[in-house]
C-alpha cells in the first residue's frame, strides 16, 4: 500500500502543475470507519490527503459531479484538468466514462492506487460498536490493523472488508497515469454464488422480498446521486418537465424507480458498491445489479470499464447475440 | 405528574392496554427501526434488544413522506372531492427526547402565517411517551441545543428502561390521561426506580462526546455568505437528500395533483433543498445554481435564518445528518469551521 508521504508529494506536484484545476483524493474523515472525500486546488491541501482500508468512497463520481453554471459574458471556461485518485474498483468508472464519452481523456490525470479492500462500516459496527473518532485501517497482509479510540486491533481482513472486495478481480487500477504504490495480487475469482442463491427464491419469494426492501425506500436519491455512471445532466426520476416519475413515496413508484436504475446500469454498473453503502435504510442494491452484471456476462461476454477500446454494451450489436429471450 | 413503574414483561399488556388509541412504536421492518402502528405480535424494539434511533426519524408520524390531502373524481361538470379520513387518538411510545423536541420546532412553522391542519390536528391527537437514552450515539450533541437523554420538556410522559423495569413519569395532562388508561397495568414507583433514572440520566449525559457552542452562530453565518468557506464541503456533497430526509426538524415539502383517467389526489410530499429541482424556475434560471449554495442554505436554515425568524436552532442533534452523510459532511465540522472564517470586510466603494 502507498504511504501517505509519496502518496502526499505526488499529490503536490500534480496539484502545482499550470495545467491542473483539482484533485481529488481522500483525507480523514472526522468519525468513524470511511475517510471523507477531499478536492483540493492548491498546494497546501495535499497535506491531507492518505490512503488506507477506510478510504472506501468511488471518487470517480466527482468528475461528472461538478455543476457548472454559464461563463459570464466575456470570460473563457476553465479547461484546465481534473487529477484523481482511484482504486481498482474506481478506476472502470472511469474507463466507462471515457467508453461513454462522457469526457475526454486528456480532461483527467488518473492517479492508480493499488488496493488490498476497503472497510465495509457495517460490518465494523458490528464488530466495534459506536466508536467515536476517525479510525484509521490498514492492511497487512491477510490482516487488517485498525486504530480504534488509540488502541491498536487487529483483525482478519476478511470479516471487516466490503464483499465487493472479496470477490475482487481488479485490485489494481486497470486505468492510470501514475501508480502510487506496489501493484497487489488478485484476491479471487467472481463466481456468482450470491446471484445464483438468491435465484432459487420462488418468483412469490423474490416479490415479497423486494416489495419490503422497496417499501423502505425514502427517496432520497443517494444511490443515484453517488453512482459514478449516473450522471445524465437531467435525470428521469427527477425531471418535473415532463414529470416521469412521481415525487410521491409508495410501493409503485419505489419499485419503478429502483427498477428503472437497475436497468439503466445493465451492462453499465462497474459493481464499486457505492449504492449500497450508501442506502440508509439499507436496501441491498446491489443484488440487483449483480443480477444484471451476470447475465450480461453470460449473454453477451461483456464485462463493462476494463477497456477503453470497447463499445458500450447497448450501444454495440452483435448479429450472434443471443436472442432467445426475445418472444 | 405522576410516577409510576411497570415490569419488563408486562410490556404487552401496556401496548394492549392502550386498545382505545392507536399505538406507534419503533419496529423492525425489513432490517430497519421505524416508527410503526404496534400489531398484536409486534414487540417494539426498545423493548428487547437496545437500539439508539431509528435512521428514518419520527418526524413522518406527523409530516408523513407522502400524504393525501383530498381525492377527486373528474367527469361530466361535477367534480367530487373527498379527504382522507383524520386519525384518531394516537400513542406515540419510544420516541426520543431529541426527535419531541424536533416537533416543538417544526410546530413554529407548520403554526405560522398559515396554520397547517393536517399537521397540527395529529400534533393534537397524540400523546408522546418518550425513552430516555441510555446509550448516546457517538455524534450525539442534544445538550449543545437545549436538549439531553432524558429531556422531558417537549413529551408527555418519559419512560426509563431500567433492568428489569420500565419507570414511567407522566409530565403532561395527556400523560396523566394515559396513566388512568393503563392504571389497571400500572404500579406506583418508589425512589429507587427515581434514583436509578437519575443516574442513567446522568451517565447518558456524561458519555455524549460531542459539543457546538452555537454563541454568535446564527449571525455569523449570513457574513460568510459569498466565502469560499462554503467549497471546502460542498465540493463532496453529492446532492442526496439523506441529510435533510433524515432530519426531524426539515419539513419542507411540494405538492403535486396525481391524476389517472378520471381519479385523481392532491398529495404533498418531502422536498429537499439539497436537490437542484427544489429551487428550479419555471424560467429555467435557478437562484441556487450548485451544491455551494445548497449547502450553505441548508446550514444557514437550521443555525441562522431559523433563530434569526423563530428565536431557536432548527437542530437537536440527533446526529443523524453526520452518521448517515455518505461523503462525512459533518455539520460540527461546518460549524466549527465557520467560527474559524475570516469575513474580509468589503470598502465602501
Amino acid at each position: 500500500m502507498v504511504d501517505n508521504k509519496t502518496l502526499q508529494n505526488k499529490a503536490r506536484e500534480v496539484i502545482s502543475r499550470d495545467d491542473v484545476r483539482r484533485l481529488i483524493g481522500w483525507k480523514r474523515g472526522t468519525f468513524g470507519f470511511e475517510a471523507a472525500p477531499a478536492v483540493i486546488k492548491d498546494p497546501s491541501g495535499a497535506d491531507d490527503l492518505i490512503f488506507d482500508a477506510t478510504c472506501v468512497n468511488n471518487l470517480a463520481s466527482f468528475i461528472t459531479l461538478e455543476e457548472k453554471p454559464p461563463v459570464p459574458r466575456g470570460e473563457e471556461p476553465d479547461t484546465r484538468k481534473t487529477a484523481i485518485m482511484v482504486k481498482g474498483c474506481d478506476s472502470r468508472a472511469i474507463v466507462l466514462q471515457l467508453v461513454e464519452k462522457a469526457y475526454e481523456r486528456d480532461d483527467v490525470i488518473v492517479l492508480g492506487i493499488p488496493c488490498s479492500g476497503v472497510i465495509d462500516r457495517r460490518k465494523a459496527r458490528e464488530m466495534f460498536g459506536d466508536v467515536a473518532g476517525a479510525v484509521e485501517a490498514t492492511c497487512e497482509g491477510d490482516k487488517l490493523v485498525c486504530e480504534v479510540g488509540g488502541e491498536k486491533k487487529e483483525v482478519d481482513r476478511k470479516e471487516l472488508v466490503m464483499d465487493k472486495c472479496l470477490r475482487c478481480r481488479y485490485p489494481n487500477p486497470v486505468i492510470s497515469d501514475e501508480l502510487l504504490g506496489d501493484e497487489v495480487e488478485k484476491f479471487a475469482d467472481d463466481d456468482f454464488s450470491d446471484v445464483a442463491e438468491f435465484a432459487k427464491k420462488s418468483p412469490a419469494d423474490k416479490w415479497a422480498f423486494w416489495d419490503e426492501q422497496f417499501s423502505k425506500c425514502v427517496r432520497c436519491y443517494s444511490c443515484r446521486s453517488v453512482c459514478p455512471m449516473c450522471y445524465c445532466v437531467e435525470c428521469v426520476v427527477t425531471n418535473l418537465r415532463p414529470q416521469w416519475t412521481r415525487r410521491s413515496t409508495d410501493i409503485s413508484e419505489n419499485t419503478a424507480y429502483h427498477l428503472q436504475r437497475a436497468w439503466h446500469l445493465s451492462g453499465r454498473c462497474i459493481e464499486c458498491n457505492e449504492c449500497e453503502r450508501v442506502c440508509p435504510v439499507d436496501i441491498p442494491i446491489m443484488t440487483l445489479n449483480r443480477r444484471m452484471t451476470r447475465d450480461v456476462k453470460e449473454l453477451f461476454d461483456y464485462e463493462p470499464g476494463v477497456d477503453v477500446e470497447t463499445e458500450p454494451l447497448l450501444a454495440s450489436f452483435n448479429p450472434q447475440d443471443p436472442e432467445e429471450f426475445i418472444m | 405528574m405522576g410516577d409510576f413503574k411497570f415490569a419488563r414483561e408486562k410490556m404487552a399488556d401496556v401496548l394492549s392496554g392502550l386498545g382505545e388509541y392507536q399505538v406507534l412504536a419503533p419496529l423492525m421492518t425489513g432490517g430497519v427501526v421505524r416508527f410503526r402502528e404496534v400489531e398484536e405480535s409486534d414487540v417494539p424494539v426498545g423493548e428487547r434488544g437496545r437500539y439508539d434511533n431509528t435512521v428514518v426519524p419520527p418526524k413522518e408520524l406527523m409530516f408523513p413522506e407522502t400524504e393525501t390531502l383530498f381525492r377527486y373524481q373528474l367527469g361530466g361538470t361535477d367534480i367530487n372531492v373527498s379527504e382522507p379520513e383524520g386519525d384518531t387518538g394516537r400513542v406515540v411510545i419510544g420516541i426520543r427526547p431529541c426527535d419531541a423536541q424536533a416537533f416543538a420546532i417544526v410546530d413554529r412553522v407548520f403554526g405560522w402565517d398559515y396554520p397547517d391542519p393536517y399537521y397540527q390536528k395529529r400534533r393534537e391527537n397524540t400523546t408522546l411517551v418518550g425513552l430516555a437514552c441510555d446509550e448516546p450515539c457517538s455524534n450525539c450533541f442534544c445538550p449543545s441545543v437545549g436538549g439531553g437523554p432524558a429531556s422531558e420538556e417537549y413529551l408527555d410522559a418519559i419512560m426509563y428502561n431500567l433492568d428489569d423495569t420500565f419507570y414511567l413519569k407522566t409530565i403532561t395532562k395527556k400523560g396523566e390521561e394515559l396513566a388512568r388508561v393503563l392504571s389497571g397495568v400500572l404500579q406506583e414507583a418508589g425512589d429507587a426506580e427515581k434514583k436509578a433514572a437519575e443516574k442513567q440520566a446522568e451517565e447518558a449525559t456524561s458519555r455524549i462526546v460531542r459539543s457546538i457552542d452555537t454563541d454568535g452562530i446564527p449571525e455569523k453565518l449570513p457574513s460568510l455568505y459569498g466565502h469560499p468557506f462554503w467549497e471546502q464541503f460542498s465540493d463532496r456533497c453529492l446532492g442526496c437528500g439523506i441529510c435533510t430526509y433524515l432530519c426531524p426538524t426539515c419539513h419542507c415539502f411540494d405538492i403535486q395533483d396525481e391524476v389517472e383517467h378520471f381519479d385523481g389526489r392532491r398529495a404533498r410530499m418531502w422536498d429537499t433543498c439539497m436537490f437542484k429541482e427544489y429551487s428550479l424556475h419555471a424560467s429555467g434560471h435557478n437562484p441556487r445554481p450548485t451544491r455551494k449554495e445548497r449547502t450553505r442554505n441548508r446550514i444557514s436554515h437550521k443555525y441562522s435564518y431559523f433563530p434569526l425568524n423563530f428565536d431557536v436552532i432548527a437542530c437537536v442533534g440527533c446526529g443523524r445528518c453526520i452518521n448517515y452523510c455518505p461523503v462525512n459532511i459533518d455539520i460540527l465540522d461546518v460549524l466549527e469551521k465557520s467560527r474559524e472564517a475570516e469575513v474580509k470586510e468589503e470598502k465602501p466603494a
